[in-house]
This record gives C-alpha cells, sequence and structure tokens, in this order.
C-alpha cells in the first residue's frame, strides 16, 4: 500500500480520524496539566495544522466556499438569475456553434472504421478537380495497395420515376458501397458486389426510406416490384435504414449499381471514357496503412497511369486525400466559414462576460461591508479572493449547464427543421463537453477575476475597470450590429434588385446530350430542332444556348492576376442570343456573329479592372499564344457566384464542339408553370430516350438566396441579444451610479444646480467608455468585415447605409439605457435624500 | 551545552522525524509519551512542542513509518499508541547514516574554523 492510497483513505474516514486526533491532543493535555505543565495553545488550530499533513483541507475549505456561495447567491436570486442567463446565453452560443461543427466536421460516421474512410480528388498546381473519369478510378482502385477498396460515386440529374412530371433524386453508386459502409437494409436488400457487380446483371435499385414512404406508403410489399424509371423497367431490391450513413452526406432517393448506368443512359461511354471526368473516389485505407502512403502509392500510380493514357492525366497530377469519415468533407474556404462564425460567437461570450464582470464589480460595493468584516476577523486577501473565485466557478457552472441546455435544444430544432441525417444527434458529446467546460473556464477568468482582484484588494471604488468593460461590451455589440446590418441589407439587396440578369420567368434546359453519347454534330442537329420547337411555343421569347447555366451544377472559375491584383473570373461560352435570352445589357459594342473568331466579350469590372479609363473594345485578351480581340462589353451578371461582387465575367462564342454539353435557356414572356411539361413533350418527340432537366431559375435563386437569409437571420439574433445584454449592464450601471451619488445630486440641487448640470456630473464619466467602444467596434468590424465580401451580393463592406442603421440602432438604445435610470436622479425627494443618515 | 536550540518549538528542524523514530524502537507509545521521552533523553534540552509533535506523527502515519493502534494509558484511558514499522525501521536508519555524515561535516567545520 503507497502513500497515496493511504492519503485516500484519509480522505474517506477523515471524521473518524481527526475524532482520533483530538482524543490524542486531549489525552497529551491532561497529562501535561497532571505534570503541572500548562500549554496554552488553540487546540482547534493546533488540530487543524496537524490535519493539513493529510493534504485534504483544500476539500473542507472548498466545501465550506461552495456552501457560503450557494448561500450568497441563495440571498440575491435576481442577481444570480440574470448572471445565469447571460452566461447562459453567451456559452449557449458557442456551445451551439460548435455542436454543429462537430456534427458536420468531427463525428466519425456510424460505420465500421470511419477513420479509415478517404475521400480522393484530382489536383495539380493549376487545377483541382473533385471528379476524376470513371475508367482512371478503375485503375487506382485495382492497383492501389494501399486501399483495400475504392468507392465511386456518379451524380446525375433526378430521373423520371413512371410519368412523374417532377425527377427523384438518384446517384449511382460502386456495388460495393453498402458493403463498405456496413449498411443493412431494414426491408430486402442494399446493393452488392456479388449480385450487382457487373453490367450484364438485372436492373436493380435500392430506394430511401423516405422515398419508400412517401411513394409506396411503407408498404413492404414495395420489394420485388418493378418500375420505370426513365422507361427503363427496374426492380426494387431493398429500403436503406431510416438513419442512413452515407460518404460526403449524400441522400439520394434512387440508388442504382454504376454497373448498370449505361441501360439507363442509353448510348453513354461515361464508364469507358477516360477524358469524362464524373465520378466522386472514395477509398478505404486497408489495414495498418496511413493516408500519406497512400497518396504516395497514388502518384506513382498517376504517373503510369499517364504513361498508359496521356490525355487523362493533367501536367503535374496528384490525387489529394482529406478524412471522409465525417458528414463532410472540410475544403479550405469551409474553414474561412468556420473562423467567421466562431469570431461572431466568441464576441457575443465576451460581451456577456463583460457584462457579467460590470455587474459583479457594481456587487462589490455592496458587499463591501460583509468583505471587510470577514477581512477584520483574519481572513487574508488569498482567501477572499479563492472565496470569490468559488462564487464565480458556482455561477459559470450554472450558466454553464443552461447554456449547454439551450444549445442542444437550439442544435434539435436545427436537426429537426433541415433535412440532416438521421443518425446525428443533438445530445452533447465528449467532444462538445470538454469543449462546454473549457469556454466556461475562459469565460470564468473574464468575467470573475478582475472583480474578485478589485475586491481582495479592497478597491471596490476604482472605476476604471468598470469603465473598461462598459467600452468592451459597447465595441462587441458594435461589431456583432454592423456585421448583422450588412447581411441584412446584403439580403434585401439580393430579394429586392435584378443581380445583372432577369431571373423571373427563366428556365433552363439540361438534355446532358453527351452523356448519352451524341456526338457534337448529332447534338448540334437536336438543339438547332429544339430551338426552333421552342421558338414556336405561345409565350416564349427568346432561346440561346449557353456551356454553364446560371445557378447550375458545374462552375468554372479562374484566378487571374489583373494588374497586380487577385481577381476571379469566371469564364463561359454563350451563343449569340444569350444576352437577350439573359436580359444582361450590352453596353458597348456587339455581341457574337456567325462566323466570329477569336472574339470576346466580358463584362464591365473585367473591363474597369483591366484597362482602368480606357476603351476596351478592340483590346486583346489572351496569354500570348491565342489573343482574342473584345467585341463588347455586357452588364455585370454574377451567374455562378451570385454572392460574389468581386467576381468578372468573360464570355466566348460557344463552339461546335461544345455542343454535347450545351444547355438550352428559354425566356418567357408570360408564367412559366405549364412551361416544363410543353418542353418534355418535345424532348419525347426528338428523342424518347433523353431526359432532360428543366429547371426554373427564379426557384434555385430563392434558394441561393435563402443561404444568406438565414445567415443574415442568426447574426441579427446575435447582435441585438448582445445590445439588449449591453444595454441591460448599462440600465445597472447607471441607476448603481445614481444610488451611490444620491447625495450629492440633492445637494447639488439644493446649491441651484439645473437638470443638465446634474446629469452632466452624473453621465459625464460614461461617455469616454461608451464614446471609445464604439469608435473600437466600428474599426474592428471595417478591418475585419473584408472576408465577408464574398457573401455580400455586390454590397460593399463598408456600406455607410448599413454603418449608420447598426450605429443609429445601437446609440438610441444605448442613450435610452443611460437616460431611463437616470432620470430617477431627478426626481429625487430632495428632503428624504439629505436627512438620510 | 549552550542551549542550541532556535526554532520556535524547540527542535532543529527536520530532525523529529527521526529522534520519534528512534524513541518507538524500544516499543509502541502514546504521543505525550514520545514527547517525554525525548525531553527526558535529550537530558531535558529539546522540548516537543505538540503542535509539532501531532502534525508530524500525521505526516509519518502517512508515509508508512508508524501505524497507530488503540490501547490503554497508564491512567486508564483509552488512547492511540505509535508503533514503528518495517519501513519506519528503515528510514531510521537511512536517517542517521545521513545524520552523522551531516554532523561529522559541521563538527569538520567548526574545529578548522
Amino acid at each position: 500500500m503507497n502513500e497515496f492510497f493511504r492519503r485516500l483513505i484519509y480522505l474517506v474516514s477523515r471524521r473518524r480520524l481527526d475524532r482520533e486526533l483530538e482524543s490524542d491532543m486531549q489525552f497529551h493535555r491532561e497529562i501535561a496539566a497532571r505534570e503541572g505543565r500548562n500549554n496554552f495553545g488553540n487546540m482547534l488550530q493546533l488540530r487543524e495544522e496537524a490535519r493539513e499533513a493529510w493534504g485534504w483541507t483544500w476539500i473542507d475549505r472548498l466545501g465550506q466556499d461552495l456552501r457560503y456561495g450557494i448561500r450568497v447567491m441563495a440571498h440575491s436570486p435576481g442577481f444570480t438569475l440574470v448572471a445565469v442567463m447571460v452566461l447562459a446565453i453567451g456559452i449557449g452560443v458557442n456551445v451551439a456553434a460548435f455542436g454543429l461543427f462537430d456534427m458536420v466536421a468531427l463525428q466519425p460516421l456510424p460505420v465500421p472504421h470511419p477513420e479509415r474512410l478517404l475521400r480522393l480528388e484530382r489536383a495539380s498546381p493549376n487545377s483541382y478537380s473533385s471528379e476524376m473519369a470513371y475508367p482512371s478510378f478503375l485503375f487506382y482502385r485495382d492497383h492501389a495497395r494501399t486501399l483495400s477498396a475504392g468507392m465511386a460515386v456518379l451524380g446525375v440529374p433526378p430521373m423520371q420515376i413512371e410519368s412523374d412530371l417532377q425527377g427523384t433524386s438518384t446517384s449511382f453508386v460502386t456495388a460495393n458501397y453498402f458493403s463498405e459502409l456496413g449498411t443493412r437494409a431494414p426491408y430486402g436488400r442494399m446493393l452488392n458486389p456479388g449480385l450487382d457487380g457487373s453490367p450484364s446483371s438485372p436492373p436493380v435499385m435500392v430506394i430511401s426510406y423516405g422515398l419508400w414512404q412517401r411513394r409506396f406508403g411503407g408498404d413492404p410489399a414495395a420489394i420485388g416490384r418493378t418500375i420505370h424509371l426513365n422507361n427503363k423497367p427496374v426492380t426494387v431490391v431493398g429500403i436503406t435504414p431510416y438513419s442512413l450513413a452515407t460518404l460526403g452526406g449524400q441522400s439520394p432517393d434512387i440508388w442504382l449499381p454504376i454497373t448498370q448506368q449505361a441501360y439507363f443512359i442509353e448510348g453513354s461511354n461515361v464508364l469507358t471514357d477516360f477524358d469524362n471526368s464524373s465520378v466522386r473516389m472514395w477509398g478505404r485505407l486497408a489495414a495498418g496503412m496511413t493516408a500519406k502512403a497512400a497518396e504516395q502509392e497514388l502518384r506513382i500510380l498517376t504517373n503510369e497511369l499517364h504513361r498508359q493514357h496521356p490525355a487523362a492525366v493533367w501536367d503535374n497530377e496528384f490525387i489529394k486525400s482529406s478524412p471522409g469519415g465525417h458528414l463532410q468533407v472540410m475544403q479550405r474556404e469551409m474553414y474561412q466559414v468556420v473562423m467567421t462564425v466562431s469570431v461572431l460567437t466568441l464576441l457575443i461570450l465576451a460581451v456577456a462576460c463583460a457584462n457579467l464582470g460590470a455587474l459583479m464589480l457594481a456587487r462589490a460595493v455592496q458587499r463591501e461591508r460583509e468583505i471587510g468584516i470577514r477581512m477584520a476577523i483574519g481572513a487574508n486577501a488569498a482567501r477572499v479572493l479563492r472565496q470569490l473565485c468559488t462564487e464565480s466557478m458556482l455561477l459559470a457552472a450554472l450558466g454553464a449547464i443552461t447554456g449547454l441546455l439551450l444549445a442542444s435544444a437550439v442544435l434539435k430544432i436545427v436537426l429537426t427543421q433541415s433535412d440532416a441525417p438521421k443518425w446525428l444527434s443533438a445530445s452533447p458529446d465528449l467532444r462538445v463537453l470538454l469543449f462546454t467546460a473549457a469556454i466556461t473556464f475562459l469565460s470564468t477568468l473574464f468575467f470573475g477575476l478582475t472583480p474578485a482582484l478589485q475586491i481582495a484588494r479592497q478597491r471596490q471604488h476604482k472605476t476604471t475597470a468598470r469603465h473598461i468593460l462598459v467600452g468592451a461590451q459597447v465595441a462587441g455589440s458594435c461589431v456583432l450590429l454592423i456585421v448583422a446590418s450588412l447581411l441584412v441589407r446584403a439580403t434585401h439587396h439580393a430579394l429586392f434588385t435584378e443581380p445583372g440578369f432577369g431571373y423571373e420567368r427563366l428556365v433552363s434546359i439540361d438534355a446532358q446530350l453527351g452523356q448519352y453519347g451524341y456526338s457534337a454534330n448529332a447534338a448540334k442537329v437536336y438543339l438547332d430542332e429544339m430551338e426552333v420547337r421552342l421558338t414556336a411555343v405561345p409565350g416564349v421569347r427568346s432561346v440561346s444556348l449557353v456551356l454553364l447555366p446560371p445557378l447550375g451544377h458545374s462552375v468554372s472559375r479562374e484566378t487571374r492576376n489583373v494588374n497586380g491584383e487577385s481577381v476571379m473570373v469566371y469564364p463561359n461560352w454563350v451563343s449569340p442570343e444569350f444576352f437577350q435570352t439573359m436580359q444582361i445589357p450590352m453596353l458597348l459594342g456587339r455581341t457574337f456573329q456567325s462566323g466570329d473568331r477569336n472574339v470576346v466579350v466580358v463584362s464591365q469590372s473585367f473591363a474597369r479592372r483591366q484597362w482602368p479609363r480606357q476603351n476596351p473594345l478592340g483590346k486583346l485578351v489572351g496569354d500570348g499564344k491565342v489573343s482574342d480581340m473584345v467585341v463588347g462589353v455586357a452588364g455585370d451578371a454574377h451567374l455562378n457566384a451570385l454572392s460574389n461582387d468581386d467576381a468578372v465575367e468573360q464570355y466566348w462564342p460557344i463552339a461546335q464542339d461544345q455542343m454535347a454539353g450545351a444547355v438550352v435557356m428559354v425566356r418567357m414572356s408570360g408564367e412559366v408553370e405549364g412551361f416544363p411539361s410543353v418542353a418534355k413533350s418535345i424532348s419525347e418527340t426528338l428523342n424518347p430516350k433523353v431526359f432532360p432537366e428543366i429547371r426554373q431559375i427564379r426557384a434555385l435563386y430563392a434558394e441561393n438566396v435563402r443561404g444568406i437569409e438565414m445567415a443574415a437571420g442568426a447574426v441579427t439574433l446575435i447582435g441585438v441579444v448582445a445590445l439588449v445584454l449591453a444595454g441591460v449592464g448599462l440600465i445597472g450601471l447607471v441607476s448603481f451610479t445614481v444610488s451611490q451619488k444620491t447625495k450629492e445630486i440633492a445637494i447639488r440641487t439644493v446649491l441651484g444646480a439645473s437638470r443638465s448640470q446634474v446629469l452632466k456630473v452624473l453621465l459625464g464619466q460614461f461617455s469616454w467608455p461608451v464614446g471609445l467602444g464604439l469608435l473600437i467596434g466600428v474599426v474592428a468590424a471595417s478591418a475585419s468585415s473584408q472576408v465577408l465580401r464574398q457573401t455580400l451580393y455586390g454590397i460593399s463592406n463598408l456600406d455607410p447605409i448599413a454603418y449608420a442603421l447598426a450605429l443609429g440602432f445601437l446609440l438610441v438604445t444605448l442613450a435610452a439605457a443611460i437616460l431611463l435610470p437616470a432620470r430617477r436622479a431627478l426626481q429625487l425627494n430632495l428632503a428624504k435624500a439629505l436627512h438620510y443618515e | 551545552m549552550p542551549n542550541i536550540v532556535t526554532h520556535k518549538y524547540g527542535m532543529p528542524s527536520g530532525t523529529l522525524p527521526m529522534l520519534i523514530l528512534h524513541v518507538l524502537q524500544s516499543g509502541a507509545l502514546h504521543g505525550y509519551a514520545i514527547a517525554h521521552r525525548i525531553h527526558v533523553l535529550s537530558s531535558e534540552v529539546l522540548t516537543v512542542e505538540e503542535g509539532l509533535l501531532y502534525p508530524t506523527l500525521q505526516k509519518m502515519l502517512l508515509k508508512g513509518w508508524v501505524t497507530a493502534k488503540w490501547g490503554t494509558s497508564e491512567t486508564n484511558r483509552k488512547v492511540r499508541f505509535y508503533q514503528l514499522t518495517k519501513a519506519g525501521l528503515e528510514q531510521l536508519k537511512s536517517e542517521l547514516s545521513g545524520f552523522d555524515r551531516v554532523t561529522q561535516g559541521i563538527l569538520d567545520v567548526l574545529r578548522t574554523a
């Protein structure tokens, strides 16, 4: 038995041992007295000193402090309630934000060995693609020793069940997808390599739990039923579990084996074409292998692939791996969002802590007597400090628990309101609990330590610390309100101004002819015919072709250096009528004409950045080998970067060999509701095997704006909460000051001071912390909002209206918070105030 | 012999455990008896105050050098007797040899100065 265990035993039985010690010492005295030697030491203190050897006195003291703290809190339930709520909001917001991040990026998928899952993407110094060609995937899968399995996912446009008007979301996956994830079907079976691994296997599909409920009424007899998907018969073999874990959070309603892709999309060569990057690859590390080893092996394989199929591989291409065993594979841009959000949520915590700190300082003045008495009867500063810190810890613990409950409730609402995977749970896991503990500790330091130090040193009446805390609150709420105001302005702008093109009454028809094996010439014939038929439809105003349609599935962009600045350029290839269809104004020059060669149309911002204060028409763009002449300047229309006003566009005439990928844009003069079925019947007569995806741009636009709308709502809520906190804090401080200075005010009034003079004396001390806080807030917001530019839909991050709105709101609230309690000072009962004491 | 006791408890610091261990060699004793024995053996030079004795005993209990068990005092009162353990004996030996070296060192210094 070692010393540690003996110490533990002393902890457990310290009551009994204390009695034994007491008996020892009592006996000692008895004998000493008998022998005529007197001992006058304080027995209690001596015993305590002896007990200290056990090393457990701190527990007893902590117990005392806690009991005392609880008594203090129970004596002022109002203060306790306010303090706990303030902390709960500050901590809760942070815990909720971290909880979301935890769900998305940290929680492992509920599948066997999630840590071995890798997301594999093509990358090179100049290029990046999240997708690769299916034959390349097969090559990697078959040759990589570091991977025990490879999974591929091919996303396709929604497919048509029977004769539905609305398509159903569909994914083609390799047959091992579910066996690698350990998915078990509640009814029927999942895909499996033995039965579904070959193109000659009978066509089967697995449907999602949701689709099974909606379309088959949850009837188990749906298994084995044959239905038509894009007019091809296929048998339903299974239903995915209710809480299905998938790679990358994908959740299509229909799962098909990738080997049967050509059966559903006739004429397709996606599975054999090395040039068609269309599948997303995932890998499972073999036991004992590291991601690094896999990357090295894949690099060698890429070089080998390059030797065999030079066109399939870029210069210096390599395969980039990222951990795949979470809901989302985090990309670099996402971390920027995470950083922005954490700064905002930490700001509200800072406001909450500053608020509480100021409140505690004010209370310290009221507790002056109590602390004074404790010091007088022998407590030293350290003991008082410890006591005050214990009280803060107690408050913080209550706040943290409430905050945690608050955050769980918020997450629960988010989970039920969004179509998040069902395996996600709102109850906090260990990471969230640790985070909560850490952030609680930090906030305790922030709100508890300064007041405790001041009190322990008996400096309650110094106002500097209080003013710094007021300034911090004002600055924090100022930043939050400005950001909220910017986002609200952006939402407003996005909702009520045209994004440079008319998105109402606009429809895109994406036939994806290339996927059906159409040659460029055949596609041209198809599209020409479609254009003729569409133009004949009543209500159709304009029809044109584009390679990358607005709000489309794929986006192309490159970062180019223009006059020393890096600019995000969005290239596109369009037919001459495109600008008319999209209602993008042609500001200078002309659109394309048939027979144009080496010409380009640029957007207004592009021209302004590239050739400031010059006429852009006739200028050349290009890398030297091929230069194109600018023939026209179009208005800014960020087709695929709606929120980013720093983006610029560049248009080339769509070429003959791009026809297989071209998308038809249709502008209507009337309502578009009946149009999709008309377009569908036209496509059916052209080729019944082709199922074009018909999308209304207005709906896509609304969906795109919804994100910023929600962000604006959330930040506004946080900003208003911060403002309320700051306001309540100020009200408290001012009324406290008024109550402290009652006599001074009364004397001044009696001696003939005017109301404004009294107010000036009273409130003068608040003017500099509030003013300085505002200044710091504005400077911090304007400096840091640069990162928001890409999400503001063209609102400048220094937008004066947004700043004016935020500051106006802030000033009115603060003025009210200061003046309301100060008014009390002017309505003093002078006689009573002076009689007192 | 001059009174070398400078400590307010009347004991050169750090030596008390050694003395306690030494007096317990002849058998278990209660607290007062330990103090008394040391006082008598030192020709009444060393006084062991209870303010030092009991904390030291607690530490020694924790270290496992002594154990305590109930017994009856000469005045017929139930009281705890402290008894040397094996570990305590070991400790005593090592402290004694250390102490010997230190005193020898001190004496050497004093002789030459």
